[in-house]
């Protein structure tokens, strides 16, 4: 049969958001891959050049409307580092606690979403109704549902509220009991399993040379992870390890990448739980906003020739910002903002992963990948 | 307790890579503590002319197992000397990632504990700066073969920032519309912000050259 070029996308419910996925196929087999990004470019880089510190934190938020907890505080980290600020323990520790929960809420709407992807219609449904739990917690903190704006540069916004903590616990020990029910929908789920075991194999080695890091890399049996090999933060003091899922041989395939998120919704829920046990002066105490508890005074300028950097574990792998100092207004704005989306990276990978299985894998493994092109296309 | 990678194995492993990389002409490295809030960070900062990157590249990836291009940086200083007009900025790191091993065709999860790595599996940041001479068509030496994580972040630096990659296989737009002028690189200084002392902007159907309807009238 004659080879084609189909084009899935823009509008196309495998592709997350808005990209084009061109496909060239050989009857039902995929022979050849290109996506072609960029639809929802809206110039963040440049519009950040001409913003204050302080301002860039909201343009942040809105990277990504699954993950905007961590990507805020992925800029806050380089922020830091750019403007030499001293970070207060107890802020430190309402960090983690709000990075974890949009961690356990992004993984829930990857869940929710991959499920109708691949033909299992009612997991939808039963995600989002924990991942209101999470929100309304974030909510809490930020005071909005969906772009909070709560990391500031040297400590959080707000501190925790009074009765955070109870509802918190409560809430997070509820969540741990109904993991089990995805499992049970999802492992036990015939449709699922026939589509997501044994398609999109994935090896380690060949995921780091192309810059795929995240649950993706950790699905294949390996726990590298951003928050212990180059630590922020406080998860030195927690008790957490990544968690790992045990592959085939070819390498990691789509239900590997299912199962690594559930655990490490896990894994963050538990930390969540340890945060709030640990933070320094107890979870049920309030300080009022800029007390130094939880907001260290950070300069407002960066000279020329200075510059920060910083890896930030995000949901779906590595994120990162670098700062190069010395705009407009003396330094009052960075001179560069550059980011690094860990799913742009991703994309292409994804797309070779798929050469060789069928068209009607294509959903199924470029879900599994997690792709959120708000902050891919910048 | 909480298993993180000790720093003092880091700052061994960084000033490690820097007594080797020294030796390479044309270089110039340092170890950089960094702080984000409350962990220091033993970074490797390294300085490169332009001609001794692709060597430099080459070095970390075979003796020093850096096996992770993170991000590529493209800046633009109109402003600066003329042999430091263009400024790319490379972060990689070096993860210790392998393969899994498999025993009797059932593979064994590699679970390392980073309070005891060493060596190679040391996690290490890199950072490179190399600076270009004044140019309109500035260019560099892609390491698009040794890392094929640099592919994308290449074709996103030449399609924002107008640094051009050699050797570069299938450069071409990935942010910008495909139809884009050749020449035009958004993130290059002398292209301003709306509302921020704007001259000209960008519209499909008349090209880039139309003044916008309300010139002179916003600030």
């Amino acid at each position: 049969m004659a080879e084609m070029w189909i084009s899935m996308g823009p509008q196309h419910p495998m592709t997350h958001g808005l990209w084009t996925l061109k496909v060239k196929v050989d009857g039902e087999t995929v022979v050849d891959t290109e996506p072609d990004l960029g639809y929802i470019h809206r110039g963040v880089e440049k519009i950040c050049e001409a913003r204050d510190f302080t301002q860039i934190t909201t343009y942040c938020d809105r990277l990504c409307y699954a993950s905007a907890n961590t990507w805020s505080h992925s800029y806050i980290y380089a922020a830091a580092d750019l403007l030499e600020v001293e970070v207060p323990e107890r802020a430190e520790y309402i960090r983690l606690i709000a990075i974890e929960i949009q961690r356990i809420a992004s993984h829930l709407m990857w869940l929710g979403a991959y499920g109708p992807d691949i033909g299992n219609l009612s997991i939808m449904v039963w995600c989002l109704r924990e991942r209101e739990m999470m929100m309304d917690l974030l909510q809490e903190l930020g005071g909005s549902r969906m772009h909070y704006n709560f990391p500031r540069i040297g400590g959080v916004k707000r501190d925790l509220p009074y009765g955070f903590a109870q509802r918190a616990r409560a809430k997070l020990k509820l969540f741990l009991n109904r993991i089990q029910e995805y499992e049970a929908l999802y492992d036990e789920s015939t449709i699922f399993l026939v589509r997501s075991q044994g398609v999109g194999y994935a090896k380690p080695e060949e995921m780091v040379n192309h810059g795929v890091s995240g649950p993706n890399l950790r699905a294949a049996g390996v726990n590298y992870d951003v928050r212990w090999a180059h630590p922020y933060s406080v998860y030195s003091e927690l008790d957490w390890s990544a968690p790992v899922e045990r592959s085939s041989i070819k390498g990691a395939d789509c239900y590997d990448r299912y199962r690594v998120r559930v655990e490490e919704m896990r894994v963050s829920a538990s930390m969540a739980l340890q945060a709030l046990d640990k933070i320094p002066g107890g979870a049920d105490t309030h300080y009022e906003p800029e007390d130094p508890m939880i907001l260290a005074k950070a300069p407002s300028r960066a000279p020329e020739g200075t510059s920060g950097a910083h890896h930030f574990e995000d949901s779906r792998g590595e994120s990162m910002f670098y700062i190069a100092g010395g705009g407009e207004g003396r330094g009052k704005q960075p001179y560069r903002v550059s980011i690094r989306s860990p799913i742009f990276i991703t994309i292409p990978f994804a797309a070779k992963c798929m050469i060789g299985y069928k068209v009607a894998d294509i959903p199924a493994i470029m879900g599994s990948f997690d792709p959120c092109i708000g902050e891919t296309d910048r | 307790m909480g298993k993180i990678v000790s720093a003092s194995v880091q700052k061994d492993a960084a000033e490690a890579i820097v007594t080797s990389i020294s030796e390479v002409a044309g270089i110039k490295a340092e170890v950089v503590e960094r702080s984000s809030g409350t962990h220091t960070r033993n970074v490797v900062v390294v300085n490169s002319s332009p001609t001794s990157w692709r060597s430099l590249a080459e070095k970390l990836y075979s003796d020093h197992a850096v096996d992770y291009c993170s991000m590529i940086t493209g800046i633009h200083w109109p402003e600066g000397d003329d042999d430091r007009k263009w400024e790319v900025v490379y972060h990689l790191l070096r993860t210790g990632v392998r393969d899994p091993p498999s025993e009797d065709g059932v593979v064994q999860p590699i679970i390392v504990n980073p309070s005891t790595v060493r060596g190679f599996g040391t996690p290490v940041e890199i950072e490179v700066h190399v600076h270009l001479t004044d140019s309109r068509t500035p260019s560099i030496d892609s390491v698009q073969d040794i890392w094929v994580g640099a592919d994308w972040n290449e074709k996103e630096t030449w399609d924002l920032v107008g640094i051009d990659f050699d050797g570069h296989d299938g450069m071409r737009r990935v942010l910008l519309p495909h139809e884009t002028p050749r020449g035009y690189h958004p993130l290059q200084k002398q292209h301003n912000l709306r509302y921020h002392g704007f001259e000209e902007m960008y519209d499909d159907a008349q090209g880039f050259m139309r003044k916008p309807d309300d010139v002179g009238k916003i600030k």
